[in-house]
């Protein structure tokens, strides 16, 4: 603890009630730089995908939900690696005082829930700092913890919408309708989060201070379109889509290679570069001087894009970078998320995936932390993502003290448990119930 | 309203690309007094306006935004008196943000190792397009080539054309704001042991290790499920429901729906007043909604045709139905929930324009708060930085500028 060594966040224990991506990532990093995160679940509602998939539902190891698909389902486990997981029922007094105990021991608590979840649990800011003054625990609803879209609920797509960022992206050639929809802010929300809880953490430590953080998910993607916003106030010329292309650099764009699906993206952003282009396609077209000046290439961007396809066809994606890197161009391969980053040499070299045995789902190469320390030499923490309420036994026995008969009736009377209930994928346990007795009596 | 949680914290900004820039940034909008070291020419971005010709205020809409409440310094890094001056104040600063190009630092002997002897508790952010090592580490790039990289464009645009990327700067953004995350975890570290740390992030591998890239590459590894691009009104896995998913054209623009499985479907029929569809046996699960997806689309659509963005917002919320209106940039600022959070806020800048510029990312409920300021015209504070921290005199600082070292 505390040596050189040690991880940044190594002495921190972090709570997190979140599901999805936007909380569950800024846990995720938080686990990754060391933090203690608990994942605060409940075998009355689940965030892991369906209790009892269909046949056709995707994304389990071997295609097989197996006897608890609520511990296979990959985009769960992508997402929650170092973490623990404890399950508390937190609408009994039971569950509720278990987290206020777990509270009085942490550091930080953050939720990425409808802003008015943490407060109907009782477990309002005001009422949590109760038990631990100088707690940090931050809200990250979409737009923010007040004005008039303080209780409106959102996701990821509806933050690019919003901000502008969907008006933006596609082809410019097309409406909207062929946008596809693009969860990206999640990510900014949760990096954002991770800046906000450890700014808050070094405040602490300096003044003793908690803190309050309100995020709103919106606000934070939108730092990252700060000069969009500006450039309409600075010049006439309104920021329209612009697809694979920019008004500074010509030709640019992704080009169709050999094979099936291949693309490598090239962008010619200085007069150099053309030059070397011109050297490597041999079009006669290009030669000469006509087209060395970048509005002459602007002008022409269709036709170049005609001869760099014609070009790029018949050859390997792969041979066309290592060719174009060679010769100073900007140039990138498309690959995907699967065969492509696996088999991606550079992600390989930097270990990029490591091997991660997954008591329930098994062993597999899984993409791990996005940060490099020098302090870690080489180590990577990567557990793999918990199974529901693992360390149920270990948090309240060995943390919290609670006794061996106390926790055996937690698994009665169904506070903690490994298995979620009848409904609980569907919007909680309860709620469905609700609902069978309401549909019973009509 | 910027926050100083981290107030009393020297950052040496060394950006010349986007990222890094960001990353600096964002640390002084919570407290850091952040110095950025320029060429004697001016960082290059300042010039980023070939694309708005009529911009005759001087620096770019994207240094304005990247670089607002920096100081600015100018050095001749070319130069070894420079490099000095250079040294003495990574000798006295608490964070370095750097973009050169892996080895660059070490050969003129600026790099973290060389400068650690000195400054024991030093962080060192590097921020390059593919990291310090690998093959690819001396790669040219630009948002464009490393986007195709990361696995995000591979999945973006429609199955018969080419992929497409996301607009902005978006994958240098993200990964400015994931360095400036991990930086501010080293501050922690810094801040309770005096360890310092070098972090070495690359673009490539944030965006690689987002969500959207690693919940695809789950399935595929665990599965082989490939991942293709799709119709975007197409439903993934018959998890959602099989219309109503997607971007629409409504009274006034356009707006996005998600609706996310089965259970949605009697919320989305009360919502567009059509009770009368639950209990019409076409429409009876999903596998039936899927065939007759056509029909549901138009009854969808004409619901649509009349409602504005603010109306359609109202009801998908009222009804719980995910799903927002497109803005146009133009429109963000006017809308009453950032407007209402005074998110936007006017800064005054040096040539008399009054720009409204984005705020906090968050908000603190309990540490000291300021305005936003401008981005500095170059070299406005490089008197004032070398006199403060190297305790160089005016006659020194005269001699270095005479010199075309500063």
């Amino acid at each position: 603890m505390n040596s050189e060594a040690s991880q940044p966040l190594s002495s921190i224990r972090a709570l997190e009630l979140s599901e999805i991506w936007a909380g569950p990532f800024c846990g995720c990093l938080l686990g990754d730089m060391g933090a203690e995160v608990i994942k605060i679940e409940s075998i009355q509602r689940i965030g892991r995908g369906p209790i009892n998939p269909p046949a056709n539902t995707g994304g389990y190891p071997d295609d097989d939900p197996g006897k608890e698909p609520w511990n296979r389902q990959s985009n769960f486990n992508a997402i929650n690696r170092n973490k623990k997981s404890l399950t508390l029922d937190l609408k009994t007094q039971q569950g509720l005082n278990s987290f206020k105990d777990l509270v009085s021991q942490s550091d930080v608590v953050f939720c990425n829930y409808a802003r008015t979840v943490m407060e109907n649990f009782g477990l309002s800011y005001e009422q949590v700092r109760k038990i631990k003054p100088d707690i940090i625990y931050m809200l990250m609803p979409g737009y923010g913890n007040d004005g008039p879209y303080a209780n409106y609920r959102s996701m990821g797509m509806a933050i690019d919408a919003i901000t502008g960022h969907s008006f933006l992206r596609g082809y410019p050639d097309l409406d909207h309708s062929s946008n596809s929809l693009v969860h990206h802010p999640d990510a900014v929300a949760a990096t954002n989060g991770v800046m906000a809880l450890t700014s808050a953490l070094v405040y602490r430590a300096k003044t003793g201070k908690g803190q309050f953080i309100d995020m709103s998910q919106a606000e934070s993607f939108m730092t990252h379109l700060g000069e969009i916003y500006l450039e309409n106030q600075m010049t006439s010329s309104i920021r329209k889509r612009r697809g694979n292309r920019h008004p500074d650099f010509a030709p640019q764009g992704v080009y169709k290679c050999s094979g099936d699906d291949n693309w490598i993206a090239i962008s010619i952003k200085t007069d150099q570069e053309w030059s070397e282009l011109k050297t490597i396609i041999t079009d006669s077209s290009l030669q000469g001087t006509d087209l060395d000046s970048l509005e002459a290439r602007l002008k022409n961007h269709d036709y170049l894009d005609k001869v760099i396809n014609e070009w790029a066809s018949t050859r390997d994606r792969y041979d066309v970078l290592t060719l174009l890197q060679a010769a100073g161009i900007t140039s990138g391969v498309v690959i995907d998320c699967g065969a492509d980053s696996y088999a991606d040499p550079h992600l390989n070299e930097r270990d990029f995936f490591q091997i991660v045995d997954h008591p329930a789902a098994g062993l597999y190469p899984m993409t791990g932390p996005i940060f490099k320390f020098e302090s870690d030499q080489g180590r990577i923490t990567h557990n793999p993502a918990p199974c529901l309420g693992q360390d149920n036994k270990q948090i309240l026995e060995e943390l919290l003290g609670y006794s061996r008969d106390t926790i055996n009736k937690f698994k009665t009377d169904e506070i903690i448990g490994t298995v979620p209930l009848a409904g609980s994928d569907m919007g909680g346990s309860r709620r469905v119930a609700n609902q069978r007795k309401e549909d019973s009596k009509d | 309203m910027p926050y100083g949680a981290l107030e009393e914290i020297i950052v040496l900004d060394l950006s010349d690309r986007l990222a890094a820039s960001f990353c600096a940034k964002t640390l002084g909008l919570y407290g850091c007094e952040v110095i950025k070291v320029e060429p004697l020419s001016g960082d290059p971005l300042r010039k980023w306006t070939n694309s708005n010709p009529d911009n005759h205020s001087g620096d770019s809409p994207l240094f304005l935004h990247l670089n607002a409440g920096k100081k600015s310094i100018t050095i001749n890094l070319d130069d070894a008196k420079g490099q000095n001056i250079l040294a003495g104040l990574m000798k006295v600063c608490d964070v370095v943000v750097e973009t050169h190009k892996p080895g660059h630092l070490d050969k003129i002997g600026l790099a973290y190792n060389q400068i650690k002897k000195f400054n024991p508790s030093v962080i060192f952010t590097s921020i390059t397009p593919y990291g310090q090592t690998g093959p690819y580490k001396d790669f040219h790039y630009d948002e464009l080539t490393l986007f195709a990289m990361t696995g995000a464009m591979y999945r973006e645009g429609l199955p018969d054309r080419e992929p497409l990327r996301y607009s902005g700067e978006i994958a240098q953004y993200f990964a400015g704001n994931a360095a400036a995350a991990a930086t501010t975890a080293a501050l922690f570290k810094k801040t309770l042991t005096g360890h310092g740390d070098w972090l070495d992030i690359s673009i490539q591998e944030c965006m690689a290790g987002h969500p959207h890239q690693i919940g695809r590459r789950a399935p595929f590894i665990y599965a082989g499920e490939p991942d293709p691009r799709s119709q975007p009104r197409t439903s993934a896995s018959g998890a959602r429901e099989p219309y109503a998913v997607g971007t629409f054209r409504c009274k006034d623009g356009y707006f996005s729906f998600l609706p996310l499985g089965p259970r949605m479907w009697p919320n989305i029929a009360k919502m567009i007043a059509r009770e009368d569809l639950m209990v019409d046996p076409k429409y009876d699960d999903t596998i039936k909604r899927s065939e007759n997806k056509e029909e549901l689309e138009a009854i969808f659509q004409a619901w649509l045709d009349n409602r504005t963005r603010e109306e359609i917002f109202q009801a998908v919320q009222a009804a719980g139905v995910p799903g927002s209106p497109i803005l146009e940039p133009e429109e963000v600022h006017k809308n009453k929930q950032f407007h209402e959070r005074g998110f936007f806020q006017n800064v005054d800048h040096p040539n008399g324009q009054t720009l409204r510029m984005t705020g906090d990312p968050f908000r603190f409920s309990n540490a000291p708060t300021s305005s936003i300021k401008a981005a500095p015209k170059l070299s406005q504070n490089t008197n004032e930085v070398l006199r403060k921290l190297l305790e160089l005199s005016d006659t020194q600082i005269e001699m270095l500028a005479t010199e075309n070292i500063i």
